[in-house]
C-alpha cells in the first residue's frame, strides 16, 4: 500500500517538474504572457452599441427610445432595455448613429469554433457509420464485386493523407457538384472515417466464431437475417472501444478542414492569434478545449460500455 | 412429421486436395436413428454437414424429404428448416437469453407471433429439463445445459430430421447422460436422427443402424447387434478395440 502511494507521488513530482521546465523555458524567450486576453474570446460580458437604421427624430418615454422617420412617419424603431442612452428627446439622428448601449454576455469566436467543430464531427459521424458498416459488410462478403469495391475504397482512403483528401473534396468534388465548403468538409471527414470504421466492423465480424453463422443458417435464417440478429449484435459490442477511439480521432482530424476556410476551433484559434498577438496562450487554450471535448466523450463512452457489460449476463 | 434423408453418391474434395468424402451413398428412412462412428478425419462430420449444405459437395446430392438440397436455390433456407442441427460446441447465441435463443428463428424466419412461439419454447425447455432457466444467458449454464438448450432451439423450428454433430464430445463426463437422455427421448418419439458420435453405448442402445466410416467412405453398416460383433482383424474390429477399451 505504501509503495503505491510512493509511485503516485513520483507521478505528481514528474508532472510538476515538467510544468516547471516549461515555465523556465518560457522565461528564456522574450514573451509577455497575457492570459487575461483569452477569456474574452471564449465568452465576454460587454457593451454592445445599438444603432439606428432610420433617419428621424428621437422620442423618449419611460426609458424607451423611439425614432420616428422623417421621410415616412409610419416608419418607427424602438429600443428598450438600454443600459446607457446616448441621445436626448427631440434629437435628430441619422441612419447608423449610435442610440445607446446594452451590455450582455456574448459568445466568443473560440466557443463558436468549438460549436462548429462539434457540428462537423457529429455530421461526419452520422454519415461515416453507415458508410463504414456497408463497406465493412462488403469486406466480409463472398460476392467478389462487393468485396473488391469495399477493399478498393478502404485502401484508397487509408493510403492517402486526409489533408489531400480534403483538398480533393473541396477543389474537385466540391466544384463538380458545387458543394458548400461545409458540405465538402463533412463529406471528406465522413468518407475518411468510414474507411477506418469499415476495418473495425470487419474485424468485429471476423472475431465472432464461425459456428454462430452456421447455427443461424442451420435454423433456416438467410445470410442477412443471421448478420442482423446474430452476428452484428455480438460484433457491435466488441467494436465499441475501437469505434470510440475512431470518434475521438474524428474530432481531432476535423481540425484539418480549417484549411478550406471553415471556421472550426483551429481556424478560430488562428484568427484570435492574429488579433491578440498571443499565440502561446491561444494555442494552449485551443488544445485544452479539444481535450475537454475528447475527454468528455471518452468518459461518456466508458459509462456506456459499463452498462453494456452489465447487461451481458 | 418425420422424413427421410437420401445421400446420393456424395463426394467432397477440399481446396487443399484432401478427399473428405468419396462417393458416399446412404439412405435413412423416416423415423430411423442412424449413428455414424469412425476415427477422426474419416469424414463423418463432413458427411453430416452436407445434409443441410453447411458443407457443399463436389459431386452427388442429398435429398431431404425427397427434395434436393444441393441444387436448391432460393428454397434452401426453407429446406434447411426441415433439418435441425446440434453442434459439438453448442453455438448458442451468447447475447440472447435461453428463451430468446429458442424463439429467434421461429419469430424471424417463420414470422410466427410471440404468443404461439413462447408456449412452445417453454414446453421444449420443460422437456429438456430446463423449464426454469428461460431468462438465463448461455454463459450462466453448464455445458450439458447449453447443449440441451441447443437441442430445444433446433426443435423449435419443428424439423423433420435432427442432425447431431458429436453432441457430447465437448462435455464433462457427468454432463453426457442428461444430453443422451434427451436424445433417447427424441428417438423414441420417432424423430429421424443422424448422429455422429463416439458414444458407443448410445449407438448400441438407440440406433437402428450404425455406420462405420473411414477415409471418406462407408466401410461398414449394420444393425447394432451385428455391428458390435465384427469379424476379428477387420478395421472396424481395430477401431472398436480402441474406443471400447
Amino acid at each position: 500500500m505504501n509503495s503505491r502511494w510512493f509511485w503516485h507521488g513520483v507521478y505528481a513530482l514528474v508532472l510538476l517538474a515538467l510544468a516547471l521546465a516549461i515555465y523556465a523555458a518560457s522565461r528564456t524567450v522574450d514573451y509577455t504572457w497575457r492570459w487575461d486576453r483569452v477569456p474574452d474570446y471564449i465568452v465576454a460580458y460587454e457593451d454592445v452599441d445599438l444603432r439606428s437604421t432610420l433617419t428621424g427624430i428621437v422620442e423618449i418615454s419611460d426609458g424607451q427610445v423611439e425614432i420616428i422617420g422623417t421621410q415616412d412617419a409610419a416608419a418607427t424603431e424602438t429600443f428598450g432595455d438600454l443600459d446607457e442612452v446616448l441621445v436626448e428627446d427631440g434629437d435628430y439622428v441619422f441612419d447608423g448613429d449610435v442610440i445607446g448601449t446594452r451590455s450582455g454576455w456574448r459568445i466568443g469566436p473560440l466557443t463558436w469554433g468549438l460549436v462548429v467543430t462539434l457540428q462537423l464531427s457529429i455530421l461526419a459521424l452520422l454519415f461515416a457509420v453507415p458508410i463504414g458498416l456497408l463497406a465493412g459488410l462488403g469486406r466480409v462478403s463472398t460476392n467478389p464485386a462487393a468485396r473488391n469495391l469495399a477493399a478498393t475504397y478502404v485502401e484508397l482512403i487509408r493510403g492517402t493523407p486526409l489533408l489531400v483528401q480534403i483538398f480533393i473534396f473541396y477543389f474537385f468534388v466540391g466544384t463538380v457538384l458545387s458543394l458548400s465548403r461545409m458540405t465538402a468538409g463533412v463529406a471528406a471527414l465522413a468518407v475518411f472515417t468510414g474507411a477506418y470504421i469499415a476495418e473495425i466492423v470487419r474485424a468485429g465480424i471476423e472475431s465472432i466464431p464461425k459456428g454462430q453463422m452456421e447455427a443461424a443458417r442451420s435454423l433456416g435464417m438467410s445470410y442477412g437475417q443471421a448478420m442482423r440478429h446474430v452476428i452484428l449484435p455480438q460484433a457491435m459490442r466488441r467494436t465499441l472501444p475501437p469505434m470510440a477511439g475512431q470518434l475521438i480521432n474524428l474530432i481531432k482530424d476535423s481540425s484539418l478542414v480549417s484549411v478550406i476556410a471553415i471556421t472550426d476551433l483551429t481556424k478560430a484559434g488562428r484568427e484570435v492569434v492574429n488579433s491578440t498577438f498571443s499565440p502561446f496562450e491561444v494555442w494552449f487554450t485551443v488544445a485544452a478545449m479539444y481535450l475537454v471535448l475528447t475527454a468528455g466523450l471518452s468518459l461518456l463512452i466508458r459509462r456506456f460500455e459499463l452498462r453494456l457489460a452489465r447487461s451481458d449476463g | 412429421m418425420s422424413a427421410g434423408v437420401e445421400i446420393r453418391n456424395v463426394s467432397k474434395q477440399f481446396g487443399n486436395g484432401v478427399q473428405a468424402l468419396d462417393d458416399v451413398s446412404l439412405s435413412v428412412a423416416a423415423g430411423e436413428v442412424l449413428c455414424i462412428v469412425g476415427p477422426s478425419g474419416s469424414g463423418k462430420s463432413t458427411l453430416l454437414r452436407t445434409v443441410n449444405r453447411l458443407e457443399t459437395v463436389t459431386a452427388g446430392d442429398v435429398l431431404l424429404d425427397g427434395e434436393s438440397i444441393h441444387t436448391a436455390g432460393r428454397q434452401l433456407n426453407a429446406l434447411r428448416q426441415k433439418a435441425g442441427m446440434v453442434f459439438q460446441q453448442f453455438n448458442l447465441f451468447p447475447h440472447l437469453t435461453v428463451l430468446d435463443n429458442i424463439t429467434l428463428a421461429p419469430l424471424k424466419v417463420r414470422g410466427e407471433s410471440m404468443t404461439t412461439v413462447k408456449p412452445r419454447a417453454q414446453s421444449l425447455l420443460d422437456r429438456v429439463g430446463l423449464g426454469d432457466r428461460g431468462d438465463s444467458f448461455p454463459s450462466q449454464l453448464s455445458g450439458g445445459q447449453q447443449q440441451r438448450v441447443a437441442i430445444a432451439r433446433a426443435l423449435a423450428m419443428q424439423p423433420d430430421v435432427m442432425l447431431f454433430d458429436e453432441p457430447t464430445s465437448a462435455l464433462d463426463p457427468e454432463m453426457v447422460g442428461g444430453v443422451l437422455d434427451v436424445m433417447k427421448d427424441l428417438a423414441s418419439e420417432g424423430m429421424t436422427m443422424l448422429v455422429v458420435t463416439h458414444e458407443m453405448g448410445f449407438a448400441r442402445a438407440v440406433a437402428d443402424r450404425v455406420v462405420f466410416m473411414e477415409s471418406g467412405r462407408i466401410e461398414h453398416i449394420a444393425e447394432p447387434e451385428n455391428f458390435f460383433e465384427p469379424a476379428s482383424g477387420s478395421r472396424l474390429d481395430l477401431f472398436l478395440g480402441q474406443v471400447l477399451r
